[in-house]
C-alpha cells in the first residue's frame, strides 16, 4: 500500500492501539492517565467549563445548595463553587509541576555528585539530606512562609526544597551501582572528564527511579499545599483553591451546608489518587519482568 | 626491530579484601614490552591476572609497584588529570560489548565521543569522521542512529573497535573481544584486527584464554600463570615446543575441533590456587608434574633459551620441564 | 528400545508487546532425535539455535512465553509432553539428571552442599537420612571433590566454580539417572579444569551407561567426547549424524561453515565475512532458514528444504544434501 495513503489516517489507529497496549499493560497507569488527563483539560481550558466567573460573588445568594443555576451551590460569599473547584485544578497542577521541577533540578545533580564521588562529599551532602526528610515537613513549610511572607512562590519554592532529598537518594543509588559499571570504565578510558561522565553516561542511565517516583511526588505537593492553605498558609481567600475552599467550608459543615467543603475535597481526592495511580502505573511498566509475561 | 610503545617493569598489583589483612596478589611482578605492529597474546585461566595488566597498564586501575612505561614517558604516577590527554593514544577494548557501551546513548555518538574529547573538530567534520570509522570496521551507517540493543554482539564489538581507533592511538588493549561471540562471528573481528595492525602500525596487546584465538592473531604469546609470565614466546615456537610446564598442560587441554589432532593428555591435578594464598617458591609447583623440592622455596626468573624465548622454571636445566619425558 | 525418542517437537514463544499485542515465533520446529544409553549425543549451535529450548522442552521446564506445541518426547517409552506436573517431577532429578550452567548461581545459596546432595536423594526415595548421606559422600568422592567428609558442610560460596561444577554433577547423579543432560557443563570454567570435568562426564557415563545429552557451542568438546552430533540453527536441526560422519564429510552448508570457521581451521584472509545477525525467531524467511548466509543460496530455497537421509546415515536440511 503506498505509504502517502496510510499515513495520514493511522495515526488514531496506532494511538488507540497504543493505549489499548498500554491498559493490558497496566491498568492501573492507564486509569491514571485518564484522571491526570482529565484534571489537565480542567486546568488548561477551565474557562470552557467553568459556569460563572470563580470570583464575582452573588451577594444574595449566599451558602444555596447545589442547584440548576449553581451545580456544585454556593459558598459564604456567594461564589459558585463549581466554576471555583474547575479553576482549583489551575492550582493544583500550578503547584505540583514547578515544585516537582524544583525537587528534580535540586535533587537529582546532589544524587549524582554524591553517588559518584563518595568519600566526604557524599557523606555531609547525604546527612543534610536525610535532616531534611526527618523534618516534619508542614512545621517547615510553616517556618519558612513566615518568615519570607505569604505567596504561592514561597510555597512552592519550599514544597521543592523539602522533596529533593527523596530523588537525589534515588539517583545516588541507581549511581552507585552503576559507577563502577563497563561503560563507565570504558568511558573513563576513552578519557571522558568526570562532567561528561555525570551527563552524558551517569544521568541518562539512573533516572528512571527518579522518573517513576515524580507522579508520586506531585501527588505529595499537591496534598501537602492543600493542608498549607487549609492552614492559612501561603494562600488566603478569595483565591480558589482547593485547600482554602476546604478551610472555608469547614466551618459550614457543623450547620449543615456540606457542599462547600466537600466538592473541591473530592477534587482534590481525586487528583492525587490519579498521580498515585500513574505513578503506581510507571513502576509496573518499567519494571523489566513484566515485558516478557503473557 | 620494532619500537617498544609500552613497557612494563616488575608489574605488581594487589588488592586488599575487605577488612582483612589479606591481599589478591593479581599481578605478581611482570616485565613486557609491546612493540609498534606486533601483536602481544596473553593467555591464561582465572587468577592469572590477565585483565588486571591490561587495565593497570592502561592505569584505569593503580599498580602497586613496579614501573609503566608509555611512548617513552613514564606514567606511572601520573594523575587522572595529566592522563585524560594521554589517553587518545592508548585504548582499549572490553570483553563484553553490551556492557561496555552506554546502553541509552546513538552508535554515532560513541563512536564519536573519544572525537569529540580529544579534537577539535566541527559537527560536520565529526559526521564525516564517524562514518570513515564506521566503513573501516565494516558496520552499516544505518546503525549509527540506532541504539546498543539494536545491534548483535559482533556488530557491538566492531562499535567499540571503531571508539578504540577513533583517535588513531599508539596502543590498543583488548580484554577477550571474541570471548563472548559466536564461531562465525570471531573470524571478522580477528580479521579486522590483523587490518588495523598493519595500517595503523600501533602495538596490541590481546589477552584471551581461549589458545585457539591466541594462535591466530598473536605474533608473540605470553603464558600467565598466578600473576607471573611463566613463558614468553614468539607463536610458532609456543605451539611446536612449549617449555614450562604450564604451557604444555595447558596447550594439551585445549581441544581442537579437528578429529585427528593428537590430544596428549596431560591432565594436571587440583585446582589453580587463590591468588589470596599464593603457593611458596615457584607458584605453579601445587600441580606441576615436574616439581622437585627447590620448586617449594625458589622463585625462579625468566632465562632466554631461544631467540626471544623466556621461560621461568626451575627444571630448565636438568630438562625436566618437558613433561611427557617426565612421563617416559 | 530407544532411551529417547524425539519426534517433531514444536516450541513456540508467545509474546504480548505494547504496539503490537501478539507475537508469535518459532523456537523449535520440527526436532527429531534419539539417544540410547551409553551414546553420548552433542548438541551444537550458536547463540540463539535453540539448544538449551530443546533440553527444557524435554524435561517440561519451559516458562512463559514459551510453550510446547506439538511433536512428541519418548523416555522409555513413556510419552513426556502429557505427563501431570507430579509425574514429571517424579521423573526428574530421578532418571532424567540435568546439569545446567553457571554452577554457582544454580546451587542455593543458603543450604550446605551435602545437605542439597541429601534433598536431592530425599525427595525421590524413602531412605534413612544416613543412608543419603553416604551416598552423598560417595557421589562427591565420585566426582572428584576432596576430602568429601569435610566438604559435606561447606557452603556453595565457598566452592570455586570447578567445584561447583562437580557439585552439580554430583546432584545429577545422586539417583543414578538413565538419561544425562549436561546444558553447557564447562562454559566459563579454565581450560584445565574443563578437561578434568570432560574426563570425569566421560568416565561416569561409560560406568553408569547413562544416555547423555550434552549441549554445548565448543565444537573441540564434540570431536573428543560426543559419539553423534545434532546441529541446530534458529530453532532447527539442520544436520545430525555421528561425529565422524560429521566433521569428516559435513552435508549441510551451515555444518560446513562452522567447521571452516573454529580457529583450527581458519585461514583468516580466506575468511570473508562469515555469518552476520543470528535470525530474528519472529521474522524467519520463507522456506530455508539459513538462506541468507549461505553461499548456495537459490530460488528453490524459497520453499522449506526436505530432511535428506544420506548413505551414511547422517541427516541433512537442504535441497543440496545430495551434492
Amino acid at each position: 500500500m503506498p505509504p502517502s495513503v496510510t499515513h495520514q489516517f493511522t495515526w488514531p489507529r496506532r494511538t488507540a492501539n497504543r493505549v489499548r497496549g498500554l491498559s493490558r499493560l497496566s491498568p492501573t497507569a492507564a486509569a491514571g492517565v485518564v484522571i491526570i488527563v482529565c484534571f489537565g483539560v480542567l486546568a488548561l481550558f477551565s474557562e470552557w467549563f467553568m459556569t460563572h466567573d470563580p470570583v464575582s460573588s452573588y451577594p444574595n445568594r449566599i451558602l444555596q445548595g447545589p442547584s440548576f443555576e449553581h451545580w456544585f451551590g454556593t459558598d459564604g460569599n456567594g461564589m459558585d463553587i463549581f466554576s471555583r473547584v474547575i479553576y482549583g485544578a489551575k492550582f493544583g497542577f500550578g503547584i505540583a509541576i514547578p515544585a516537582v521541577i524544583i525537587a528534580v533540578l535540586i535533587g537529582i545533580p546532589v544524587g549524582l555528585i554524591a553517588g559518584y564521588r563518595g568519600g566526604a562529599l557524599d557523606e555531609i551532602l547525604m546527612r543534610i539530606f536525610d535532616g531534611l526528610r526527618v523534618f516534619p515537613s508542614i512545621i517547615l513549610a510553616l517556618a519558612v512562609v513566615a518568615a519570607t511572607g505569604q505567596s504561592l512562590l514561597n510555597v512552592v519554592l519550599v514544597l521543592g526544597f523539602l522533596d529533593s532529598p527523596v530523588f537525589a537518594r534515588l539517583v545516588r543509588a541507581e549511581v552507585l551501582a552503576l559507577r563502577s559499571s563497563n561503560f563507565v570504565e570504558s568511558a573513563i578510558a576513552a578519557g571522558n572528564p568526570t562532567w561528561r561522565i555525570l551527563f552524558f553516561h551517569l544521568l541518562p542511565n539512573t533516572i528512571q527511579g527518579a522518573m517513576a517516583q515524580t507522579a508520586v511526588r506531585a501527588a505529595w505537593a499537591v496534598r501537602i499545599s492543600a493542608t498549607l492553605a487549609f492552614l492559612g498558609i501561603g494562600i488566603q481567600a478569595p483565591t480558589p483553591e482547593w485547600g482554602a475552599m476546604i478551610r472555608q467550608g469547614a466551618e459550614f459543615m457543623v450547620t449543615g451546608q456540606w457542599w462547600v467543603a466537600i466538592f473541591p475535597g473530592i477534587a482534590l481526592i481525586f487528583l492525587v489518587f490519579g498521580l498515585n495511580l500513574l505513578g503506581d502505573g510507571i513502576q509496573d511498566i518499567l519494571d523489566p519482568r513484566r515485558r516478557a509475561s503473557k | 626491530m620494532r619500537q617498544p610503545i609500552l613497557q612494563a617493569k616488575n608489574l605488581v598489583k594487589r588488592f586488599s579484601v575487605g577488612r582483612s589483612s589479606s591481599y589478591v596478589n593479581a599481578v605478581n611482578g611482570v616485565d613486557l614490552t609491546i612493540h609498534r605492529g606486533e601483536i602481544l597474546g596473553m593467555v591464561g585461566e582465572s587468577g592469572s591476572g590477565k585483565s588486571t595488566i591490561g587495565r593497570t597498564l592502561l592505569r584505569l586501575t593503580d599498580p602497586t609497584e613496579g614501573l609503566i612505561e608509555f611512548d617513552g614517558r613514564d606514567i606511572t604516577s601520573l594523575s587522572a588529570k595529566e592522563l585524560r590527554p594521554l589517553r587518545k593514544d592508548m585504548q582499549m577494548v572490553f570483553q563484553d560489548p553490551w556492557s561496555a557501551l552506554n546502553p541509552r546513548m546513538k552508535i554515532g555518538d560513541l563512536i564519536a565521543e573519544p572525537l569529540r574529547i580529544h579534537l577539535k573538530l566541527s559537527e560536520p567534520d565529526l559526521r564525516d569522521r564517524t562514518e570513515l570509522l564506521a566503513k573501516k570496521v565494516r558496520l552499516s551507517t544505518e546503525f549509527l542512529n540506532r541504539t546498543p540493543s539494536a545491534l548483535s554482539g559482533g556488530q557491538l564489538q566492531r562499535v567499540c573497535i571503531a571508539r578504540a581507533i577513533a583517535t588513531n592511538p599508539k596502543l590498543i588493549i583488548l580484554d577477550e573481544p571474541t570471548s563472548s561471540l559466536d564461531l562465525s562471528v570471531r573470524a571478522g573481528i580477528l580479521e579486522l584486527l590483523m587490518e588495523l595492525r598493519e595500517e595503523t602500525q600501533a602495538g596490541f596487546l590481546f589477552i584471551s584464554h581461549d589458545l585457539g584465538t591466541i594462535k591466530l592473531i598473536s605474533d608473540t604469546i605470553a603464558v600467565l600463570y598466578l600473576g607471573r609470565i611463566v613463558e614468553l614466546v614468539p607463536k610458532e615456537a609456543l605451539f611446536n615446543e612449549p617449555a614450562h610446564p604450564y604451557s604444555q598442560s595447558l596447550l594439551s587441554a585445549h581441544l581442537p575441533a579437528d578429529l585427528d589432532a593428537p590430544i596428549q593428555r596431560l591432565i594436571l591435578e587440583g585446582e589453580i590456587p587463590s591468588p589470596i594464598d599464593l603457593p611458596s617458591g615457584c607458584s605453579f609447583h601445587t600441580r606441576c608434574p615436574a616439581a622437585v623440592d627447590v620448586c617449594k622455596t625458589a622463585t625462579p626468573e625468566p632465562e632466554l633459551i631461544a631467540q626471544n624465548h623466556h621461560v621461568s622454571c626451575l627444571r630448565l636445566k636438568d630438562g625436566g620441564n618437558i613433561l611427557s619425558r617426565q612421563q617416559a | 528400545m530407544n532411551l529417547l525418542k524425539i519426534t517433531d517437537l514444536q516450541t513456540h514463544f508467545v509474546f504480548h508487546d505494547i504496539d503490537n499485542y501478539r507475537r508469535e515465533a518459532r523456537a523449535l520446529n520440527k526436532v527429531n532425535l534419539n539417544l540410547n544409553r551409553g551414546e553420548i549425543l552433542g548438541i551444537v549451535g550458536e547463540t540463539g539455535a535453540g539448544k538449551s529450548l530443546t533440553a527444557q522442552s524435554i524435561c517440561g521446564l519451559l516458562r512463559p512465553p514459551a510453550k510446547v506445541v506439538g511433536g512428541s518426547v519418548l523416555f522409555l517409552g513413556k510419552e513426556l509432553l502429557s505427563l501431570a506436573e507430579e509425574d514429571l517431577n517424579d521423573i526428574r532429578g530421578a532418571e532424567i539428571g540435568m546439569v545446567v550452567q553457571n554452577p554457582k548461581s544454580s546451587l542455593d545459596p543458603l543450604t550446605r552442599i551435602g545437605d542439597q546432595l541429601v534433598r536431592i536423594h530425599q525427595t525421590h526415595t524413602a531412605s534413612a537420612v544416613s543412608v543419603a548421606r553416604s551416598k552423598a559422600i560417595a557421589m562427591m568422592h565420585a566426582v572428584g571433590i576432596p576430602d568429601p567428609e569435610k566438604r559435606f558442610s561447606a557452603w556453595p560460596h565457598e566452592l570455586s566454580g570447578g567445584m561447583a561444577q562437580r557439585v552439580l554433577i554430583a546432584m545429577a547423579l545422586m539417583n543414578e539417572p538413565k538419561l544425562l543432560i549436561a546444558d553447557e557443563p564447562t562454559t566459563g570454567l579454565d581450560v584445565t579444569v574443563q578437561a578434568q570435568i570432560l574426563e570425569l562426564l566421560k568416565d561416569l557415563v561409560r560406568r553408569f551407561e547413562m544416555g547423555t545429552i550434552i549441549i554445548t557451542h565448543d565444537l573441540g568438546i564434540v570431536a573428543h567426547y560426543c559419539d553423534k552430533v545434532a546441529v541446530m540453527f534458529a530453532g532447527e536441526i539442520v544436520e545430525y549424524g555421528t561425529v565422524t560422519d560429521i566433521f569428516r564429510r559435513p552435508g549441510h552448508p551451515y555444518t560446513k561453515q562452522l567447521l571452516a570457521s573454529t580457529p583450527e581451521k581458519l585461514k583468516l584472509n580466506e575468511a570473508g565475512s562469515l555469518g552476520g545477525q543470528p535470525p530474528d525467531l519472529f521474522n524467519l524467511p520463507e522456506g530455508c532458514l539459513s538462506q541468507d548466509r549461505c553461499s548456495l543460496a537459490s530460488d528453490q530455497c524459497r520453499t522449506p528444504p526436505p530432511v535428506i537421509t544420506l548413505e551414511t546415515g547422517q541427516t541433512v536440511r537442504c535441497h543440496f544434501a545430495l551434492q
